[in-house]
Parts: C-alpha cells; sequence; structure tokens
C-alpha cells in the first residue's frame, strides 16, 4: 500500500515538474538568451529536483525550491565557464517573414536586448520579479540574499533598464530606433 | 504631495505592492494629485511590463531557427501592446493603470498600427481612449477624476484633444439610469467640454439585458450602436491613445 502511495506522489510530483518546465524554461532563457542552454540547465533542473525530491518539505514552496535549483544550476555553469557576462552570440531568433511581424520581433529583441546587458545579479532578480512573478521574499528565498538586497537590485535594474528602453516611444521614432537583437 | 518625497525605491516597492496599506493608499492618493508623480509610476510600471512580456515566448530549443517568432501567440502581441501603449501613456503624460496587463482589447496589429501612425500624428493634438470595464464605485469614481485631469491639463496648456469614454462589461453602469450615481457629474464633463463622448458597449448592454431580464435604460449622452471592441480597434488603428480602469 505504502508503495502504491509512493508511487501516486512520486507521479504527481513528476506532473508538478513538467507544469513548471515551459517557465522555468523561459527564465533560463532571460538569463543566458541561448536555446540549447536553456533547455539543459531546465533538464538538469528536472533531474536534480526528481532525485531531490524528499527534500522538499514543503509543497507550497515548490516553485522557489524549483528555480533554486536552476539558478544555482546557472550559477555552476557561469563557474565553469569562468566568466560571468555575454556568454554566446544570440543569433538564434530567425528572422520573421513578414514586415510587421519583423517590426514586433524588433520590440522583443530590443527590450531583451537590454536585459541581457544587465549585470548577471540584476539580471536574475529583475526577470524572477517582472516575468516569472516572484514577490522580494521568495526572491531571497530562490538568490539565497536579504530582502534588502533584492529591493536594491531591483531597483538599480529598473532604472537601467528605464534609461535603456525610454525612446522606445519616444516621438513616434520606434520602428526605426530600435537596435537588432545580437 | 511633493514630488521628491518618493524615492524611485519607494515607488518600485509601491508598483510591486510591497507596502503596506497606508503607505499604499498615500502614493495612490499622490498619484491622483501629481503628475510627476504619475508619469514615475507609469515609467517604472513600463518596464516591468516590458520586461515580462519580452520573455512571454522564447525561441523552442528544438526549432531555434526561427520557429519562436513565427509562432508567437497573439497573446503575447496582446500583452506587448498593452505595454507599449503603457509606454506611450507614460510619455505622453497619461496613467495607464494595472489593468494594462490583461488587457483583452488591443491587439498587436492595432498596436503596430498605433505605431505607424504615431509617427504621423499631429503632436499638437491628443486623442484618448478611456476604457472603463468594472462597475467598481471607487475605480469609476477614478475613471472620472482622471478624466477631468485629463480635460483641465490639457485646456490649461491650450493643447486640443478628444477623449472617448468607452464603457464594457460591468463599466456600463456607470451610465446607467437609475443604478449609477455619477449621471450628474457625467452630464456636467460633457456638457463643459464638448471634446468629450460617451460609449457603452452594445455587446455588453445586450448581456447585460438578457441577465437581468430587463431593459436597460442608459444615459441619453451614450453612444449605444457599437460595440467596445468595434470602437477601441477602430481608434487604435487611428493613433489614439489607450487608458484602461
Amino acid at each position: 500500500m505504502t508503495k502504491i502511495k509512493n508511487l501516486f506522489a512520486a507521479t504527481r510530483l513528476k506532473q508538478e515538474f513538467a507544469d513548471r518546465r515551459t517557465k522555468l524554461y523561459r527564465v533560463a532563457y532571460s538569463w543566458c538568451h541561448n536555446t540549447s542552454l536553456a533547455d539543459d540547465l531546465v533538464q538538469e533542473t528536472m533531474l536534480k529536483a526528481m532525485k531531490k525530491a524528499d527534500s522538499l518539505r514543503n509543497q507550497a514552496t515548490l516553485d522557489t525550491w524549483l528555480y533554486r535549483i536552476l539558478l544555482n544550476n546557472w550559477h555552476d555553469y557561469l563557474r565553469v565557464q569562468g566568466r560571468n557576462v555575454e556568454l554566446y552570440d544570440v543569433g538564434d531568433e530567425g528572422q520573421p517573414e513578414h514586415a510587421d511581424n519583423y517590426q514586433k520581433s524588433q520590440i522583443v529583441g530590443r527590450v531583451r536586448s537590454s536585459v541581457e546587458r544587465l549585470p548577471m545579479s540584476l539580471r536574475e532578480v529583475v526577470t524572477l520579479a517582472d516575468f516569472a512573478g516572484f514577490s522580494y521574499a521568495e526572491i531571497a528565498d530562490i538568490v539565497d540574499i536579504p530582502i534588502g538586497t533584492v529591493m536594491s537590485r531591483l531597483y538599480r535594474a529598473r532604472q537601467n533598464l528605464k534609461e535603456q528602453l525610454l525612446d522606445l516611444a519616444g516621438e513616434g521614432k520606434l520602428p526605426v530606433k530600435l537596435m537588432r537583437v545580437k | 504631495m511633493n514630488d521628491k518625497t518618493y524615492t524611485d525605491e519607494k515607488l518600485n516597492l509601491f508598483i510591486d505592492q510591497q507596502l503596506d496599506t497606508d503607505e499604499n493608499d498615500e502614493i495612490r492618493h499622490s498619484i491622483l494629485e501629481d503628475a510627476s508623480i504619475r508619469e514615475r509610476v507609469c515609467q517604472l510600471k513600463a518596464v516591468r511590463e516590458l520586461v515580462g512580456y519580452a520573455y512571454e515566448n522564447v525561441p523552442d530549443p528544438d526549432n531555434a531557427s526561427g520557429a519562436g517568432n513565427a509562432g508567437i501567440s497573439r497573446y503575447l502581441w496582446k500583452g506587448i501592446a498593452a505595454s507599449l501603449l503603457l509606454a506611450i501613456g507614460m510619455l505622453t503624460g497619461w496613467t495607464v493603470n494595472d489593468a494594462a496587463r490583461s488587457t483583452q482589447i488591443a491587439s498587436a496589429d492595432d498596436v503596430f498600427q498605433y505605431y505607424k501612425s504615431a509617427a504621423q500624428v499631429n503632436r499638437a493634438e491628443r486623442k484618448i481612449i478611456l476604457h472603463v470595464t468594472t462597475g467598481d464605485i471607487y475605480a469609476v469614481k477614478g475613471a472620472l477624476d482622471e478624466a477631468e485631469q485629463l480635460l483641465a491639463s490639457y485646456r490649461d496648456a491650450g493643447t486640443p484633444m478628444k477623449l472617448d469614454i468607452v464603457t464594457y462589461r460591468e463599466g456600463i453602469n456607470m451610465m446607467r439610469v437609475g443604478v449609477s450615481p455619477y449621471l450628474d457629474r457625467i452630464e456636467g464633463i460633457v456638457d463643459n467640454n464638448d471634446n468629450v463622448s460617451l460609449y457603452a458597449c452594445m455587446r455588453s448592454i445586450d448581456k447585460a439585458q438578457k441577465k437581468e431580464g430587463k431593459q436597460l435604460v442608459m444615459m441619453e449622452k451614450a453612444v449605444t450602436d457599437k460595440t467596445a471592441q468595434e470602437l477601441i480597434s477602430e481608434r487604435l488603428q487611428k493613433g489614439w491613445i489607450y487608458i484602461k480602469v
């Protein structure tokens, strides 16, 4: 009976992980801007999460727990690479066929490019807050820093992005002023 | 409240809803009174929204050669639309509220049409849609405050403007006779400003009539023969600024 219960629990947990995979991938991508690496990081996260499932005491903290594993994997990768930023050429987004799609991709590209220019510590915090939607307390838990540091990093990240992005809509020049994606 | 009272750190906490109720209310009140605070809050919100949407859809790891963009969802573009409209609103001094993230009205195509036309818009003239989607009495009051502020600001600046108040879903209640406590105020706004028009979504009225089993009586000045979606799409394509309440 216990074995059956464990089997159900494992299956449920696996499903919980699978449900979160897409968002984990997007967050990983927001950090590294590389599809293959983001996929590898998420794959590694899933494997570790399954192995360490017993250490998850509170199901309510599943999200922060998973993202902490993802962040650790990312940091491990950076350590191995021995560098902190500008890891690769981000030339994997292709070119859409139509002019309108191209304009649209330019806007997204501009934002991603601005995020990519942020120092890594700011990039991680701002994407966890503004894309993944975590609270300050959750980010503090994931990144393992005090809440005050989350606040200051988020402030600096947004100030930086604000300066980079404010001309997006300025004077109707958006389509021509956008910079290309790396 | 002086603009310098609040640091950007504080306003960040405000937009992320990390302040206690009193501080939150204080800033919310200041936003209504002080255009410079409103603009700073809008800037921060715009950044947050743009980052949020930039990663809603990223290239597929299995098909990184272009499927990511080709497959970008309409939902994403609606999101970008809202964000960019927010940025436009910000730069032109208008407040766009939290609901921008969830707008279901502005399509991607609308927005990019907007951008095309924005470059050709006569900068001396402002055309604004105030889209009211809620029947919440405080939100409606806020919408009317916002409308009056917009009208006063542009009047003081000598800048011509056109304001269309478009109500949708429960928002139509603000124009209902016997329901809205603000009919006199709305009448006053329209009577004193020949550049203000009122619209109640035809589809929302139909739905409400079916639900309530009776004919809705709308104020006479409200135009009721078009859907909100039609009205807003038409205006966005002509370069109007969109503000959602």
